[in-house]
Formats: C-alpha cells, structure tokens, sequence
C-alpha cells in the first residue's frame, strides 16, 4: 500500500517537543549505540524516518517510541545532532494524542494554559464539594482517645471510597478506551495477522514487564540509578493506589496504628518510594544531567511539581493527625484530595502518567507484530519448500 | 661483444624489500654473474647518499652500465639515469629490476621472493648489456596558444596565458563567451551569482590585447606537433590558417536529455523541467508552473541520467550540490513551499559542500532516497480532487515504504555529457575518449591536465564532470604548463622511438595504419615508411607489426627483451627448492 508523504505532519510533531530532527541522514549510529536494539531492527531510526516522510499511518502504527527508556546515548552520539532520544520522547507525546479519542490530550499537550485551567478547575471542585457539604459543623472534639485526629469524621469513608471508586472508572474506562485505539492503530489497521493464540502466549511478558520494567534496566545499564528509581516510584504509586482505593477502609482508620503495622510499613514504602524517584527526577531536569534530562516539556514540569505536592500533602496529614493538630489536619486532607484528583484525571488518562499503561502494551503489541512476521517468514518456507 | 662492467645495486627500501628479500644474499649472488664488476646493497638507494655511492663506483670500479633493482622505475628510473649523467654515462645505459612492487609487496615467502629478485636482477643485467647510448633532442615552440572553447575553462586558461604577454587564439562554436556557467544564477556552496563572477571575465577576454577570439568558428584540420602545430579554422564558411606551439582542449558539456526517460514523463508534462530550464527561471526572478502558479510543492528528482546502467555509469557530481542550492533559494523565494528531494546518495565532497548539506537539512525540506537498480521514480498525474498537478511514486529506500510525493513542479537534475562533437575534435587533435566519452589524461593520477598528445591539455568537463573551482584549477595548471614550455623556448622529445631500416623496408605501410600517433608517414619518392620522431612515443606498435623486422624500437630492441628473458631463465639462479 502506497502511503502518500505529509510536509505538514512535521508541523503537527514539533508542537509536541522541543527538537528537530531532520538534519538525520540515516547513518544509523543510534541503531547501533541503542543497547535496547534487536538483530534485524531499525529501531530507532524507522521512527524517525517515518516522522520526517510525514507517513502518518506508519508512525500511528509504530510502537517504537514507548519501547525506548531515554538513555540519551543516540543523542549523545549522533553525528549530526539530530536528537533521536528526544524524538522519541516528543513521539510518545505524540502517540498518546493519537490513542486518545477525546482530543484533550492533544489540547493539554500542546497548549499548556488548558492543562493548568483543568488541573485548577478540578482543584476547586474538590474544595467546594467540601466546602457546600461540610460533615461537622465545629473543628473541636475530635480528637481520639489515641490523641490523634478523627479523620472519618471530617471526611467520612464512605463519601471518600465513593469519590475513589467513580475516579477509578472514569480514569481506567477512558484509558481501556484508548489502549483499544491504540490495539486498533498498531494491530487491526496496518493489518498486522497476529496468530490468535499469540494473545495470550504472550500476555505474561505484559504483566512481567510492568512489575519488573526489566526493558527498562536494561536500557540503564551503566548505573541502574533511574531504573532503580524509577521502579521505586513506579511501585509506591501503585502501592499507594491499591492502598486508597481498594482498602481504604483499612487505611483510613479513626485509630492510629502502632508504626510497625501492615497499614502504616506500606504507607511509609509508597511514601519513600515516591520520595526517592522524585527527587532523582528533580535534581536530574534542575541539574540538565545527561541527555535524559537535558530538554523538560512543560508537562514534564507539571508530572513532577503535581506529584510532589501530592507526596508532601499526604505526608503533612500523617504527621497532623498523629499530633492532634485538628485544623491543619483537615485543611491538608482537603489541600491533598484538590492535588490528587486533578492529577489522576489529568495525567493519568491524557499526559504524561499514561506511560504506566502504553509502555507494557507496547511491548505487548510488538511482541505481537513478531509473533506475526516469524508466521509469516514461517509460511514463506513453507511454501518455498 | 666486447667487455663490458656493470655495477648491480639492490636496494633495502627501507624494509620495504628487505623484509621479504634476502637484499645481502642477492648482491652476493649477482656479484658472481659474468660482466658483473661489482654488486653492493644499500639502506636507501635513492638517496643523495645511494646515488652518490653509483656515481664514486662509476669513476673508482669504471663501470660502464648500471643495473639498479628496487622499486618501480615509474619512481625512480629518471632519478638513477640522472645519476649516471652526472658521473658522465650516457642516462641510457641503465637498466631497473623492481623487486619491490613486482616483489617483496606481492609475496608472502620470503624463500620465493629472494628467487625472483634474483632472476629479475639477472634479466636486467642481460638486457643492459645490449642497450645503446641515446641522445636527447629537442625542438622550438611556437609562442601562441589555441584554446578550443569559450567556457568558463577557456576564458581562464586564456586570461592567464595573455596576461603574461602571450598570444592567444580563442575558437568559440557559439557567437557569446561563457559557456553552462553562464547560463547559472547562484552557485553552490557560497551562492555567489554567477553572473557577477563571469561577466567581468567575459568582458576582459574580449577586449584584452593579446587574445584573439573567433566566434562561430570550428577547428577544421590540425598538423604538426608540440611546439609547432598548424590549424585550419572554419569562421562562418570562412578559413583561417594560424599557428601556435600549444593547445588547451576545453570543449565543455551537454546536458542529458531526459526525454529519454519515459517515468519522469519530460515533454509530456509542462511542469517537469531540467536544472538549466530551472536556473533560467531562477535569473528571470520568477519560480512559476507554466501556468503561471506559485508551485505549493516542488520535488527535486535527481541523477538524472547519471550513475544508470542504461543511461550513464560515472556521477555527474555537480548535480547534488545544485539540488540543494535550489533548496535553498526556493525556500527563501517561496517560504510556504515544499520541497521534496528525491535522490540516490548524496555526495557533498567539495569544499563547503558537506556543509551545505548539513545547512539544508535543518530546513524544511523532505529527503526521499531511492535505489536506481530498482526502479526510477514514476511521476503520474495526480487524480482531480487533489490539489497538486502531479504524484511522483516511488520506493522510498530508507523506510522501506512505497509512497506518493504531490508536486506542482518537478525539476530534473540532469547529468553531463560529452559535446556531440568531441570525437571528431578528439580525432582531430589527436586525443581519445575513454569509455565515458570524456577525454583521457596523460594519467589519471599524476597528470591529469596533459594527454598523451604532447603539447595537447585538457581542462574542464570535457575531461570530466567538474564544477566551476575545479575547472579553473585545472584550466590554469595547463596554463602553467604551457608557459612553462613557452618560457623554455624548446621541448625535450621523446628518444625512445621506432626507426626505419630503409633498406629493409618493404613499403607495405602496415605500420602507418598501426601507429596511434600518425607518427609514420610514406616517402613516395623512397617507397618506404618515416617515423616522425616527434611525434612518436616508442610504444612499438609499429615495430611489431612489421613483416619485414625493418623498424626497430630504440631501447626496446628485439635483441634487449630476448636477452633480458634469457636472464630471468639463467641456470645459476634456479629457484631454490622450496
């Protein structure tokens, strides 16, 4: 099928990053530095070709982008400064454009004023909800026999896990909507004929992957200070959010726990966890430290500032409520939930925490489109035997 | 044969040759041959040290012929003969065996390659036995110079021989000077207008003094050789007779017809244009389709008719370089545009050239690769809902993908070829075309403005594909030469040439129709072939063509090559067993 070249697709790419890339001229250097590039593959030259040809098919096609982890070694070392790391990275901006059917994640992108009017907007009505429905008319008395706040009734369990549980359907039903965008791109529309068994031979390596992001050390191999990192973080969010959705009947309690309970070692992990990767990613974008870090999109910015306040929030509630302090408690409870929700519904289905989901698709999808050329190469033989 | 003294020496080259030649063991060996007075090695033969060492042997050991065995004689033949001059032997009584190039470089056993430094040695020594003392001769050249062609080649090599006060004759086919580059509008790398760069060139050359240029002329005949040649020129129907000692061959370019090529459909479609078609666009200011349009997207097809099995093998090598020229100017004309270049390698090797590359690929401009072997670009009409004339199909090679280009206009880079009529003026002149039909140089390496043709130079594309620095590079190094021969007075011609035993001579002149130089001529009045030893360059044709054995080649007499073989053969340098 013959694809027709697009001049004006590289307008649509460059808002989504900071770099040109047409000086490449295809020497192929960053295919053979790239430590995460498999015998036959062009990655990841294919994907810059293609956004140079403007082949929009293809590149919607191309799962490319969230298999790189940003080592910067391409763009260190490319002859012609052509960026192919931060490419890839403006790419997987790109992509999650692509995959979003609502368009917003391209307005967020794009246009940093939408993002932040979302994020205040959503900010408010978390404050005004607890404003125009306050559950306790006075701010005293309610302190336990522990000497620690009553959280529970300030902000009853129930109202709470309701508000968690309707955020995690919007939030997961918009992303579930766009990883099938995106199964539809990369597998049904290319007509890429994956052997149907192949769905579920390789639906291990998908949950594999997310738990171990074991692509992504080995991408870090020099140090594995960012896989590290990163792995730490990854897994105090995900801790974090089984924590304060699933059973926040056991997390929020009216009575404080010895610290060496289950429910307060988990916190203290997710918290440290957060903490670490956090900080990493914050020294590493202020510092510029190497490539990874050397170009932040606003949306970089927001992930980290939104996160860390979140962190900051939740830690300061802990240390009120354990002391008694009644007003500081309740203004930081409602100051955390104005952070947090904004943040999931923004980030998480349309920004940057959508990775969390594309990234093991990615991987998914590709080992897929494999299944299906070794098939094909297969049949091939066959029929030249 | 009276007795005669050869002094052999054997060269180390460093550890060129001694590496993978035993040098001691061979100067022992061939100090035991008969004739031999004395055998020596040395470090560097060709050293002052080495040359000074053959020169106190000639005088000490009154030796009176000289076998040197080291590296090519190409190198250093002229370097010993000189040496032999010095010490008062005539230059020709000295033979080279190259141990090193057909030796020590080629070998790997150290065994065999001392063997066959050994029979080489032994064949030189036999063959200097028979040579003869030869004397140089030389002949007085004409001051005048005739320069064929008027382009930017000509102009140069002609203001540079006529600014040192020499006269010369300018033929120009055309009735304007200036040639493709004055069909230009910028240049590549630095964008300098052609115009500004020619036109003062042109204006000069036509009022300066001692050139005297004939428009609408065509060389007709030519005779005689280096240092006086003869012309008949034709101007308008008209003949004029001049003569000059020298001639500087800048006949110039075509450029490919691209009709010839059914898929990019030249001819058929208005808006496909070739690079020169273009470039007159460009100097009327206007980058319009024929239909009067600002084009929206411009694709730029290259090597067109260059680097195709079925069209041209060689790179025009101008080609790229211009395309990304025009990426430029139309960018900076129409900043709106697109601009596609779809081309099959880039080659940016001139000065300021990579650089030009690089400058273009920061702008907009959409780089398409294709693989000439298999399959040229197509262009097609597009369909009437797009909004663009034209698509171009084609296998894009770096993404493996097919894909449509739209484009409003299309601009053909269309490669160099040879001027219809350089054969006939190759024949006339006494120069040949080599397979690309461009003239051949003297050597490709270390002369590449002379030709075999003593006192005939060539410049300019008519010898290659060049741009405008390298053509008046070249235009002015064969001036050089020129007034260096000028300046001499006399040119020293070749000795080495055939001779004609008169009495031997049957008069059947094969050899006049052998002789790749016309050198030989037919004395009717003596029935029997001359050798114009001016003009001949001793490559024996003649001599081996004869049925009679009544040429001889000097140097390269029967006698010399029989000898030298039966040395290679000689008993006492068996090889070893090995």
């Amino acid at each position: 099928m013959s694809q027709r070249v697009n001049p004006y697709l590289k307008q649509d790419l460059l808002e989504f990053g900071v770099k040109d890339w047409n000086e490449c001229f295809h020497c192929g250097n960053c295919t053979a530095t790239c430590p995460l590039t498999e015998d036959g593959s062009l990655f990841p030259r294919k994907a810059i070709r293609q956004a140079q040809m403007g082949l929009k098919l293809s590149l919607e096609a191309n799962v490319d982008p969230w298999l790189c982890y940003y080592c910067g070694d391409c763009s260190e070392t490319c002859p012609r400064d052509a960026n192919p790391g931060e490419l890839m990275m403006s790419l997987r901006r790109y992509l999650t454009s692509v995959y979003d059917w609502t368009g917003l994640s391209k307005l967020f992108y794009t246009k940093k004023s939408w993002e932040l009017i979302f994020i205040f907007i959503f900010g408010f009505a978390v404050i005004l909800l607890f404003l125009l429905f306050p559950q306790h008319d006075t701010l005293v008395g309610l302190v336990n026999q522990q000497g620690g706040v009553k959280i529970n009734t300030f902000a009853p369990i129930k109202i709470i896990e309701f508000g968690d549980w309707t955020m995690a359907a919007i939030v997961g039903g918009l992303l579930i909507s766009n990883i099938l965008r995106m199964w539809y791109k990369t597998i049904l529309k290319p007509r890429v004929s994956v052997p149907f068994l192949m769905y579920f031979v390789t639906s291990w390596n998908l949950i594999f992957q997310f738990g171990t992001q074991a692509k992504f050390s080995k991408c870090d191999k020099k140090s594995r200070v960012y896989w590290l990192s990163h792995w730490l973080l990854m897994s105090g969010y995900v801790i974090m959010f089984a924590v304060v959705v699933v059973f926040l009947p056991q997390f929020q309690t009216e009575e404080i726990h010895e610290w060496y309970h289950w429910q307060r070692l988990l916190g203290y992990y997710a918290t440290f966890g957060l903490l670490v990767g956090l900080t990493v990613m914050l020294v590493g974008r202020i510092k510029k430290s190497g490539m990874k870090f050397m170009f932040s999109h606003a949306s970089d910015w927001l992930f980290i500032i939104m996160l860390l306040l979140t962190t900051i929030t939740g830690i300061l509630v802990h240390f009120f409520r354990i002391y008694g302090l009644v007003e500081a408690t309740y203004y930081t409870y409602i100051l955390h939930l104005a952070v947090l929700t904004p943040m999931i519904f923004v980030e998480v289905p349309f920004s940057k925490w959508s990775h969390l989901a594309y990234r093991p698709f990615a991987i998914y999808f590709d080992n897929l489109k494999k299944a299906a050329i070794a098939k094909q190469y297969k049949s091939k033989l066959a029929t030249a035997a | 044969m009276e007795e005669t003294r050869i002094g052999v020496y054997v060269c180390w080259c460093g550890t060129n040759i001694a590496k993978m030649v035993d040098v001691e063991d061979v100067a022992r060996e061939a100090g035991k041959l008969p004739n031999v007075a004395i055998a020596k090695d040395y470090k560097y033969m060709c050293s002052d040290p080495g040359q000074d060492l053959i020169i106190k042997d000639i005088k000490e050991h009154n030796l009176d012929r000289i076998v040197v065995s080291a590296c090519s004689p190409r190198i250093h033949e002229l370097t010993f003969r000189k040496a032999l001059e010095n010490a008062g032997l005539n230059p020709y009584m000295f033979e080279m065996a190259n141990i090193r190039e057909h030796d020590s470089w080629v070998h790997t056993d150290r065994a065999e390659a001392t063997a066959k430094a050994k029979a080489l040695i032994s064949g030189a020594i036999n063959r200097v036995k028979w040579h003869e003392s030869l004397e140089k001769r030389s002949v007085d050249v004409h001051p005048a110079t005739l320069i064929i062609g008027g382009g930017i080649s000509g102009i140069s090599a002609a203001l540079e021989i006529a600014d040192s006060g020499k006269k010369v004759f300018l033929i120009e086919k055309t009735d304007a000077l200036g040639g493709t580059a004055a069909k230009l509008d910028l240049t590549f790398p630095y964008m300098y207008s052609a115009q500004q760069m020619i036109q003062p060139k042109i204006k000069k050359t036509n009022n300066h003094e001692h050139v005297e240029v004939l428009y609408n002329s065509e060389l007709k005949d030519l005779s005689g050789y280096i240092g006086n040649f003869e012309a008949e020129v034709n101007q308008n129907g008209k003949e004029i007779k001049i003569e000059f000692g020298n001639i500087i061959v800048a006949t110039g370019l075509k450029s490919f017809d691209p009709s010839v090529i059914d898929n990019y459909g030249y001819g058929k479609f208005s808006n496909v244009v070739t690079s020169l078609e273009f470039e007159e666009m460009l100097l009327s200011g206007n980058i319009l389709t024929k239909e009067g349009r600002e084009p929206e997207h411009i694709a730029i097809i290259h090597c067109v008719g260059s680097r195709n099995q079925d069209f041209h093998e060689y790179c025009s090598r101008n080609c790229c370089m211009t395309a990304l020229k025009y990426s430029n100017q139309i960018s900076s004309a129409l900043p709106n545009s697109n601009i596609y270049q779809a081309y099959a390698d880039m080659r940016a090797f001139g000065k300021g050239c990579e650089e030009l590359y690089t400058k273009t690929s920061r702008k907009n401009v959409i780089f398409l690769m294709f693989d000439q072997k298999k399959g040229m670009p197509t262009i097609k009409k597009a369909s009437l809902k797009d909004n663009f004339e034209m698509l171009i199909e084609m296998d894009e090679k770096l993404s493996g993908e097919s894909v449509e280009v739209p484009a409003d206009l299309v601009i053909l880079m269309v490669g160099v070829e040879k001027q219809e009529k350089a054969k006939e003026i190759g024949q006339t002149v006494g120069i040949s075309l080599c397979g690309n039909s461009f003239y051949i140089e003297k050597h490709p390496k270390l002369d590449p403005v002379a030709t075999t043709t003593d006192g005939v130079y060539v410049v300019g594309s008519c010898q290659s594909p060049k741009d405008i620095p390298d053509s008046i590079s070249q235009a002015n190094a064969a001036a050089a030469r020129i007034l260096a021969t000028i300046n001499k007075g006399s040119v020293t011609v070749e000795v080495t040439t055939a001779e004609v035993n008169e009495d031997m001579c049957c008069g059947c002149q094969t050899c006049i129709s052998v002789c790749p130089y016309t050198a030989i001529s037919f004395d009717e009045e003596k029935k029997v072939s001359i050798v114009n030893e001016v003009l001949c360059k001793g490559c024996g044709t003649c001599g081996s063509a004869c049925p009679t054995g009544a040429i001889k080649s000097k140097h390269f007499t029967d006698q010399q090559i029989l000898s030298q073989i039966e040395g290679l053969m000689f008993k006492s340098f068996e090889l070893q067993e090995v």
